[in-house]
């Protein structure tokens, strides 16, 4: 290279803005990687402080599968089992703290109950404690409390807990807290409302002899695959879930991966969008360049050094890019692990990547920026000498980008996810992601085919009333297609991320409201934290109170299927068929609703039969412990029916529920009122309801509810993909001023022959508008696509027809919002042209 | 004197579309050590195609180019880039200086690409005497936008002589200059020919500027015409030239 690297990097010196706009470009799309990274490392850490939290010390975790707890039977079998060093039993239940004596209008305020024994427990897990002591035994009548709830009841060391007692008419219970527990206590989604007891005490409490788990530690020289198998050939009497650290572990990562695998996503198309902008720019260079890089030849570069002039300019917008890029996406993940914070079902705490990882990301961003270098320099070395010799530069031979050379920088940075991608996020996520990723490549490569007539189309708004600007921009679009194409590729792309978030967003919104509207039957939905049995006095008050039509109990609870589980959810048939939800597409839906009330039949959804192969008339064997089997004839498949934790719930009657599946009560009332009736009967319900430490929940709330969450999730994604816009609109800041600088002469001659500044900045502006609406045509049309595979790959159910029209809104408003603010400089440039110098210019 | 420069039966056939040009047919020349010789002719003679084919930046279609005993129409790029850089030099109508460097830093050029230390030692040396031979010792820091169009012309002509190369060609460096600036120029390459034994091949329209050459070859429609013998003169009188060309319908 000889001192041409120094050439090389005053070049860069000396055009500051066009320089510090690449700078950015790759510093955003490597912020977005490193912030990615970071927030894939956090939640990795959290997943093991979590699984380190629910598992402690134990090898193996036996919980009951189904409603009903691990009865003492199986309690024993486990304890004989052969390696089985420690087994620590425990019941978790919720209940409800009474009201203060002085208080008694307050509604009663749910807590999380853990009952113990103490001795095995303290082998699997340390209790912390901020004061007192533990619990002396499995029967005392003592309590420790979370610190937490201590804090929000005033409750010291010493002082008396109440709790109610659970069947019959029997008082309240009064246990004695003698030690309170750090912080929220040992239970996860418990608010920090947390009671511990000794088990056996509170079994007694809520007359329930089983456990909800056994925690294992195995014995020496025991390993927990053998332990595991032992417990299996044991415990023969009621279906039972094994899980291990590990298990525990990969079921809260799958539960992530579809986040992590989206961010991943995201942070390689803005990198992708980076690596454009810098193809871009030093295309443009290039271009501008000729006669001097002419010049070089003709006195004795070789084709090398002119290689190494143009890369080495790209080593340094690549160092600088990635070293500002890892400042941004330091603060960037700040920011996103702020708002993971509020939004994770864990407890999430950022952890910085790796030295290694931070390393990687530097290197990636110099690496994609080298490689969109490679074209460029591949043309400035391919110029001959004798372009120094030209009078003029002939435009033919300035040598447009070849587009084709961009298949190399999306491999590249196709590479650089893959080895950035998060590992346990799945094989199904890396496939979903890979084709959005080539969908948008392939828009791309479509966008010079469709620019022309895209541009004509685009140019109809301003041709009415700014037909010379309008004619003057059109030609300045289609003076270099590549250049163009580039740079509305990159806004199309960045703008079709955030069409496919947006579509995966509605998606999922519809889906939810077609789930309240087409299976709640009820206006209001009324929950419980424990089951309520269906001869229970609360379920007939409610239903007594003037202008309630229906109440109608729900519960969701687990069974399993030739040993895969399922969920399944008990329903009062008549109840549906009076309000007249759920859609069937086979069996008769009169027939099929009554029969459940009946016994001996269930419902299916479409997404399980069709799964299964099970339809009207076929039988489905459900597995209810001690090797026994309930075989339920199908009578109906409906469209949708009840979510449950892993996807749509089988309907069954509430005589099966209880009487084969042991479901104690229902979890929900579904409340519909008459009609007319709702705004006098909605207050004296909700009262009601909360009197009997019930929760109330318009059906308005929990559509609500469920559209806060999602707009949470969808709406980090959506500022990450915004990112790439802002990258794209750096892109079109920079092919502006080189269009400007380029019709330099033809702007003085045009501004002689009378045009006024305001025209010409009009010009300007007007090509920044047609290009904005070409990318946002384009990024929109790209944008479902890539939405609909997204949702379709994603297994969560048939792709409703119905487009994500704020979305789109969003997208072209964006679109040509971001292009027009981009012209605001090269707008003013143009318009600032002094007329002799502009004629003159050479 | 021994021809430091020679081509034979040199042709160059351009394509265009369904077109050809042929835009030399056969020219044959010779050029000495020390010579000043002009190739002149009307636009569209071929003579910029002549001085692209003897200074090695562009292949002829056929016949050869002899360049100090070897034949450089065939070389590699490579190899031709070696030959640029080492043994000729080029003057260019449009000056072609680069404008982010200083008049040392552009004068300095050939070496840098080479990767030499301008700073110090004989390369320093023959770059400081090489602005003094063009008279802008002074404007040494001075950036192209700086100095006035013949100045600019003048730092390109020290750019060229500064390897003391074989040969240096200049195609239309008057091209962009008012008269008198343009005399200078012409001065400036005249004397690098009698101070310093400099060889020389000047492509020109503009018989004042072929005045100063030695001898003077005619090209016209791809082929040398005639040849006028000036011979070295100190007055550059454009009488004989003159003369000689309306007789041949020039």
């Amino acid at each position: 290279m000889g001192g041409l690297s120094s050439l090389a990097i005053r070049s860069l010196a000396a055009r500051r803005g066009r320089t510090g706009l690449s700078v950015v470009g790759i510093a955003l799309g490597v912020a977005v990687l490193y912030a990615s990274l970071a927030t894939d490392a956090g939640i990795a850490a959290s997943i093991g402080r979590t699984v380190r939290h629910l598992v402690g010390r134990a090898d193996l975790r036996v919980e009951s599968f189904g409603p009903v707890g691990l009865s003492a039977e199986s309690l024993a079998a486990i304890d004989a089992a052969p390696g089985v060093a420690v087994a620590a039993p425990a019941l978790q239940r919720r209940t409800y703290l009474p009201p203060a004596e002085n208080d008694a209008s307050a509604a009663p305020a749910p807590v999380t109950v853990l009952g113990i024994e103490p001795g095995p427990e303290a082998s699997v897990r340390d209790l912390v404690l901020a004061g007192g002591v533990p619990l002396s035994g499995p029967d005392a009548s003592e309590a420790l409390i979370s610190a937490t709830l201590a804090a929000a009841n005033g409750t010291a060391l010493g002082d008396t807990i109440t709790l109610p007692k659970l069947g019959g008419d029997e008082a309240p219970v009064d246990l004695t807290v003698v030690g309170i527990v750090a912080g929220d206590g040992p239970i996860l989604g418990s608010a920090g409302r947390t009671v511990i007891l000794p088990l056996h005490t509170m079994q007694r409490l809520f007359d329930d002899a089983t456990v909800s788990r056994v925690d294992i530690v195995a014995g020496e020289g025991a390993s927990p695959a053998e332990v595991s198998t032992a417990i299996g050939v044991a415990l023969t009497s009621q279906p039972y879930v094994i899980s291990t650290p590990a298990s525990v572990a990969d079921s809260l990562r799958s539960s992530s991966a579809d986040f992590r695998s989206t961010t991943a996503l995201i942070a390689a198309v803005a990198l992708f969008v980076g690596a454009f902008l810098i193809f871009n720019t030093l295309s443009m260079t290039v271009s501008e360049r000729v006669r001097e890089l002419g010049l070089l030849r003709a006195a004795g570069a070789t084709r090398r050094q002119l290689v190494g002039f143009v890369v080495v300019q790209a080593i340094v917008l690549g160092i600088l890019g990635g070293l500002l890029g890892l400042v941004a996406g330091f603060v960037l993940a700040e920011l996103m692990a702020a708002d993971l914070r509020s939004i994770a079902s864990i407890p999430f705490e950022r952890v910085d990547p790796s030295l290694g990882s931070i390393v990687a990301v530097v290197a990636i961003g110099l690496g994609v920026t080298v490689a969109a270098a490679i074209e460029p320099a591949r043309r400035a070395s391919s110029i001959p000498p004798v372009e120094a010799l030209r009078d003029r530069i002939d435009p033919t031979t300035a040598r447009r980008a070849r587009l084709a050379w961009l298949v190399g920088v999306f491999v590249v940075v196709g590479i650089a996810g893959l080895l950035t991608w998060p590992r346990d996020a799945g094989f199904a996520g890396l496939a979903r992601s890979g084709l959005v990723y080539l969908v948008l490549f392939g828009a791309v490569l479509t966008a010079p085919f469709v620019l022309g007539a895209l541009g004509r189309l685009a140019g109809l708004p301003f041709r009415g009333v700014l037909r010379v600007e309008e004619r003057l921009a059109r030609a300045s679009i289609v003076r270099d297609r590549s250049r163009t194409t580039l740079t509305v590729g990159a806004l199309a792309i960045g703008l079709a991320m955030v069409v496919a978030i947006g579509g995966v967003a509605h998606q999922s919104r519809l889906a939810a409201s077609v789930w309240l509207d087409e299976v709640i039957p009820g206006d209001e939905l009324v929950t419980s934290i424990r089951p309520i049995a269906l001869d229970e006095d609360v379920i007939g008050q409610l239903a007594a109170i003037d202008g309630v039509a229906r109440v109608s109990p729900f519960a969701v609870f687990e069974v399993a299927r030739n040993g895969v589980r399922m969920d399944a959810a008990a329903v009062v048939g008549g109840d549906m068929l009076a309000d007249g939800r759920l859609r069937f597409i086979d069996g008769d839906r009169t027939a099929a609703l009554n029969d459940l009330d009946k016994g001996g039949v269930a419902v299916l959804p479409r997404s399980i039969a069709e799964r299964t192969g099970l339809t009207v008339g076929s039988t489905l064997t459900l597995a209810v412990g001690e090797g026994k089997v309930a075989d339920l004839r199908v009578a109906g498949v409906t469209e949708r029916t009840l979510p449950g934790g892993v996807g749509e719930a089988v309907l069954v009657g509430w005589p099966d529920a209880t009487a084969v599946f042991g479901v104690a009560g229902a979890d929900v009332l579904a409340v519909r009122y008459v009609p007319g009736k709702a705004a006098e009967a909605r207050p004296v319900l909700e009262e009601a309801a909360r009197t009997a430490a019930l929760e109330p929940n318009p059906l308005e709330t929990v559509a609500g509810a469920v559209d806060t969450a999602l707009a949470q999730v969808f709406g980090l994604f959506d500022a990450l993909a915004l990112v790439a816009v802002v990258v794209a609109a750096l892109g079109i800041v920079n092919t502006l001023t080189v269009s400007v600088l380029e019709r330099v002469r033809e702007l003085g001659v045009l501004r002689a022959a009378g045009m006024t500044r305001d025209q010409v900045r009009r010009t300007v502006v007007v090509e920044a508008g047609i290009l904005g609406i070409v990318g946002s045509v384009l990024g929109i049309v790209t944008g479902l696509i890539a939405g609909a595979i997204l949702v379709l790959l994603a297994g969560g159910g048939p792709l409703i027809l119905d487009l994500p029209w704020l979305s789109i809104a969003a997208a072209l408003v964006l679109g040509i919002g971001i292009s027009m603010a981009a012209s605001w400089y090269p707008a003013r440039l143009a318009s600032r042209l002094a007329i002799v110098a502009a004629v003159q210019h050479e | 004197m021994a021809a430091i420069l020679e081509a034979h039966d040199l042709a160059k056939r351009y394509r265009l579309g369904a077109t050809t040009v042929d835009a030399l047919r056969g020219v044959s020349l010779a050029v000495d050590e020390g010579e000043f010789v002009a190739l002149m002719g009307p636009s569209g003679s071929g003579k910029s195609t002549l001085l692209q084919l003897l200074g090695g930046l562009d292949r002829p279609t056929a016949g050869e180019v002899v360049l100090q005993g070897e034949m450089i129409s065939q070389l590699s790029d490579d190899a031709a880039t070696k030959l640029r850089r080492d043994r000729t030099g080029f003057v260019f109508q449009s000056f072609n200086l680069i404008p982010l460097l200083d008049v040392t830093e552009n004068v300095a050029l050939p070496f840098t690409i080479s990767g030499a230390d301008t700073s110090k030692g004989e390369i320093s040396e023959r770059i400081r005497d090489v602005i003094a031979l063009v008279e802008l010792a002074g404007k040494e820091r001075h950036k192209p936008d700086q100095l006035s169009a013949g100045e600019q012309q003048r730092v390109a002509i020290a750019r060229a002589l500064v390897t003391r190369p074989a040969l240096l060609f200049a195609d239309e460096p008057t091209g962009n200059l008012d008269y008198t600036t343009g005399t200078e120029i012409l001065e400036a390459l005249w004397r690098s020919c009698v101070e310093r034994h400099q060889t020389v091949v000047l492509v020109t329209h503009d018989s004042k500027a072929a005045a100063y050459a030695d001898r003077v070859l005619v090209i016209s429609d791809g082929r040398i015409r005639d040849e006028i013998v000036l011979g070295r003169r100190s007055e550059h009188d454009t009488g004989p030239l003159v003369s000689r060309l309306a007789e041949l319908g020039l």
